[in-house]
């Protein structure tokens, strides 16, 4: 099938700026339009036996094989969740409850599910221990070879920073989880859009996929699981998915994350050599007419669609106001744009101040931004920066 | 509620703040106060005559309501005594406001300690700075990574080349091996439990340019990690604050 046609797509209001893509994407027209006839006309149910029910049973499957061919696995291999959050709870949930020992690797700058999964695991008698990373957000690949015992089990590794956007030196450490003969598991929501995954090649036994990040519905994600990795339901019920998650398959969503992923199969090549112009001019823009800003995150080991700022004496918040009252949406890891007041503990982990996590802008872009946008931020960011600053007791320069 | 659905009078005082900036001269008196949870720090700048708030200014770093409440509170405050100014509560301002979101309270509150501060100051003629500590205690770990990141006076710099490095304040050496140091590292922090650089002004200006990081009233706690250095515990002596700070190696 081709997509050859780019819709002519408008995210939000006319006048909005959408730098916010890590948060919510919307749903490619082409997905949606495919998705509708079968919330009413084609609703049938998978586990039925007459001929809607068969019909479903056809999508579901083309699409499990879709999802397969986007990174590159067995149909098979593919399970179906809720999103990605379900994915990395299955995963390290279903896998810690089947397998022996008791110990399990995460990194300081996993998305916030991982980490809270791993609390609930500690909680349950499991050990958990995180990997430090570098200034730029790599995993110490020495600190994590120093941390696996006899007793661990399973390392799981985000592919790439969901904040920062640093991509980690995945074959090396699912070469050594191999090596080792530990399950890897990765989370690979921020790269699915960026990077052409290859499960089989890489060595991955386990991944987390998300629908929306390809610009699919939510409410749909995908675990991968490898032939051979056994898991524990969390979801029990009619058995559906192998058994491994229960519940009528959402086969509307699941269709949207199969044209999604037939998309961006195709497009994606396109997209992130935009995205990366984009994102040279933003880097560029912004360090050389803002004095005393800097770059979070690896200046080249980083997804296309991610800039990552830091500015001396200001916070993040004001300055997300600041560009919201220019009808642009960002993003911040400051602590007062959060629910529990604390800073990101990735920029923590990258050895940021707590000042200077507060201080931070998170620009993510997608397919739907144009080139005006990045001239249009680049045009009203360094006053809203000087106003900010002119009001800092902290501000030194000029 | 979330965190930035503000009223229209706080986005008014957010978007156009009255009376910023500092106020100098000797019979001025300075609130100073930080919150380190929310990452709040203010300044409240009064002149006060014949008992009453003459002039008021103010600086903050924060969020848009830190911003929207010390703006306030220098308007609720001009004219007012000296003794009515201290009465004015944190509840007050957020009123004035219209409300702040409920995990904002804690801001507005730092807008009124901010102000009391500034008056207790008045009051006491408090303005000299503390006598400054010299002395760095002991470290916890230091011998355990002797071979893994902490490094005493002699230094092979390329081994540090993209590392994140800590160094203590040990005068005028220590401040021009940070300064080289930045040239091939991303991140050089130097901590010093004083006021000022060794005591030197024009040592802060050159860690300042080479974009070296100073930590101030600041001093290491203890240093952790598996094998090599991880984290290094510091106490913030301004704050009396302890926490943890990532980095790969320090220079004693």
């Amino acid at each position: 099938m081709t997509w050859l046609l780019m819709p002519e797509q408008q995210c939000g209001s006319e006048t909005m700026i959408y730098f916010d893509y890590q948060s919510s994407r919307p749903v490619d027209s082409r997905v949606l339009k495919t998705m509708l006839p079968y919330f009413d006309k084609k609703f049938g149910n998978p586990s039925s036996l007459h001929e809607i029910g068969d019909e479903a049973t056809l999508i579901l499957e083309q699409s499990r094989s879709s999802v397969a061919e986007f990174i590159n696995a067995e149909p098979e291999e593919i399970i179906f969740t809720s999103g990605a959050t379900e994915a990395n709870n299955l995963a390290l949930i279903g896998y810690a409850f089947r397998n022996r020992g008791n110990h399990i690797i995460i990194s300081e700058i996993e998305h916030i599910s991982i980490h809270n999964i791993a609390k609930y695991l500690q909680k349950n008698g499991f050990e958990v221990t995180k990997v430090p990373v570098d200034f730029y957000g790599r995993i110490n690949i020495d600190a994590l070879k120093q941390r696996i015992t006899d007793k661990t089990i399973l390392i799981s590794i985000t592919y790439a920073s969901n904040e920062v956007g640093t991509i980690q030196e995945i074959p090396e450490i699912a070469g050594l989880c191999r090596e080792k003969e530990i399950a890897f598991h990765t989370d690979a929501v921020a790269a699915e859009p960026q990077i052409h995954i290859d499960v089989k090649n890489l060595g991955i036994d386990l991944m987390s996929l998300s629908s929306n990040d390809i610009y699919g519905p939510k409410g749909v994600g995908v675990l991968y699981i490898r032939k051979g990795i056994r898991l524990n339901p969390l979801i029990l019920g009619g058995g559906q998915e192998f058994g491994l998650r229960s519940g009528t398959e959402n086969i509307p969503g699941i269709v949207g994350m199969k044209i999604a992923a037939e998309i961006m199969s195709q497009e994606m090549d396109q997209e992130v050599a935009t995205l990366k112009g984009y994102q040279q001019r933003l880097i560029k823009g912004v360090l050389e007419n803002i004095p005393d800003s800097y770059l979070n995150g690896h200046p080249r080991a980083r997804l296309a669609n991610n800039v990552h700022f830091r500015f001396d004496g200001i916070e993040g918040e004001s300055l997300l106001l600041g560009l919201k009252d220019k009808g642009i949406s960002v993003s911040t890891g400051s602590a007062c744009s959060s629910k529990t007041l604390e800073p990101s503990h990735t920029l923590i982990a990258l050895g940021l101040l707590h000042e200077e996590a507060h201080g931070s802008l998170q620009l993510t872009m997608g397919r739907f931004n144009r080139a005006q946008d990045i001239d249009t931020l680049l045009n009203v960011l360094p006053d809203v920066v000087r106003k900010l600053r002119k009001l800092s007791p902290l501000y030194k320069g000029v | 509620m979330k965190s930035t659905t503000y009223s229209d009078k706080v986005l008014d005082h957010f978007r156009n703040p009255r009376n910023v900036g500092v106020l100098e001269g000797e019979d001025i008196a300075v609130g100073r106060v930080g919150n380190p949870v929310c990452g709040d720090l203010m300044e409240i700048y009064i002149k006060v005559e014949d008992n009453t708030i003459k002039d008021i200014k103010f600086k903050t770093f924060g969020c848009g309501s830190a911003i929207a409440t010390a703006s306030m509170i220098t308007e609720l405050a001009k004219g007012k005594s000296v003794e009515e100014a201290e009465k004015i509560t944190r509840k007050d301002v957020a009123e004035e406001l219209d409300g702040l979101p409920p995990i904002k309270m804690h801001c507005s509150n730092l807008a009124a300690d901010a102000l009391r501060a500034a008056i207790k100051n008045y009051k006491k003629k408090e303005n000299q700075p503390e006598p400054a500590k010299t002395e760095f205690m002991k470290i916890t770990g230091v011998d355990r990574f002797k071979d893994g990141g902490v490094y005493h006076k002699v230094v092979d710099i390329n081994r540090l080349k993209d590392k994140r490095v800590i160094i203590l304040d040990r005068g005028e050496d220590s401040v021009s091996r940070a300064c080289s140091l930045q040239k091939i590292s991303p991140r050089v922090i130097f901590i010093t439990p004083n006021q000022r650089v060794a005591f030197n002004r024009n040592f802060e200006e050159r860690l300042r340019k080479a974009r070296v990081k100073i930590l101030f009233e600041s001093e290491v706690l203890e240093i952790i990690g598996t094998k090599t250095v991880e984290k290094i515990k510091i106490h913030d002596l301004n704050e009396d604050e302890v926490y943890e700070l990532f980095a790969d190696a320090i220079i004693l």
